[in-house]
């Protein structure tokens, strides 16, 4: 590129006109080492920027050493993330066995006795109502008992007469 | 973002990162721990960066704002201790051309180092890592008519003493 031009755009570069295309254009332009003489000046600040440009974070152990500053983060995130699922886990098994065992002893054991009656005289006429019904199915029975007593006592009458006459 | 994809679209800016904090802190130890806090703060808190669009200017400008914490921390200004080593070896030169490139870098490097903090700052996003105005505004947090004047200004401060450096032959 001819300094002519090289000469205007360096003009629109002190006026803050250029273009960043343009302005590494110029970069470009005094990359190269034979600049013109009345462009010297200009040429050490360009390449001034180019070795700027060059500084570099040259440490090989940067990277890794950032690596692992970093990585314990990620690990640490996701054996919290395992570590909770796994006691959400346990903590729902103890839940439902517990759910569970609860219902099924509730099934197997009666229902518990409740009041029936809140008057207590109410609830004594009930009670001797259901005892009477009791007494009278008993005597029911005994009735049918007396009539096997009889024949208990007939049986026994004759065996004993028996066993006299053996005797004599 | 997982691992991936911030080795891809973060870490490769380290380099830009580092030299934008050690044009701040002015030590290359301390750029280098800046940029890794840089990298560490934008992994922790990559969940709610996931819609920044640039996240190279993200990153630049969390670099920015630890570099002035460190500064303000360390109660100093920037050691201007990066002048000596010009790594000018090319084989194309010879010593003569070598040691005069040398020097004229050196004389530079001391007119940015006279510029404002604010001048440099935007010279340097411009003129070094090549940012669009907008990505400067953004870096920075600073509007565009301010990053326009202080580039400006920057430029023209160095414009002019290289001019004089150049005539009274310095």
């Amino acid at each position: 590129m001819d300094s002519k031009k090289i000469e205007q755009l360096l003009e629109k570069y002190w006026a803050c006109e250029t273009s960043l295309e343009e302005e590494k254009t110029l970069r470009d332009f005094f990359h190269q080492s034979d600049v013109p003489q009345h462009l010297k000046e200009s040429a050490s600040l360009f390449r001034y920027f180019e070795q700027q440009r060059q500084q570099m974070i040259t440490d090989v152990s940067f990277d890794g050493e950032l690596k692992r500053k970093l990585e314990p983060t990620t690990t640490k995130v996701r054996s919290l993330l395992y570590s909770s699922l796994r006691i959400a886990a346990g903590i729902s098994v103890v839940l439902a066995s517990f759910w569970l065992v609860r219902t099924q002893i509730r099934d197997s054991q009666p229902q518990e006795l409740t009041d029936t009656y809140d008057d207590p005289k109410k609830a004594f006429e009930e009670t001797k109502k259901a005892l009477q019904l009791i007494s009278k199915n008993f005597s029911k029975g005994q009735k049918a008992t007396a009539n096997i007593n009889l024949l208990n006592e007939a049986k026994s009458k004759i065996q004993s007469k028996e066993e006299q006459k053996i005797d004599s | 973002m997982n691992f991936e994809s911030f080795q891809n679209r973060v870490l490769p800016a380290k380099n830009k990162l580092f030299r934008f904090a050690l044009r701040l802190v002015g030590s290359e130890d301390e750029a280098k721990d800046v940029v890794q806090e840089v990298m560490i703060r934008v992994w922790n808190g990559r969940e709610q960066m996931a819609e920044i669009q640039n996240m190279e200017a993200w990153c630049m400008r969390i670099t920015k704002n630890l570099s002035l914490d460190r500064i303000r921390s360390n109660n100093r200004r920037q050691a201007q201790s990066i002048d000596g080593s010009f790594d000018v070896r090319n084989e194309a030169l010879t010593p003569h051309e070598s040691t005069e490139l040398r020097e004229s870098m050196q004389r530079v490097n001391q007119l940015m180092a006279a510029l404002p903090e604010k001048q440099r700052q935007v010279m340097h996003l411009r003129d070094v890592e090549g940012y669009s105005y907008n990505e400067i505004c953004d870096i920075l947090e600073l509007d565009m008519n301010q990053v326009k004047v202080n580039l400006f200004r920057a430029r023209n401060a160095v414009r002019e003493k290289l001019v004089k450096a150049n005539a009274y032959g310095l």
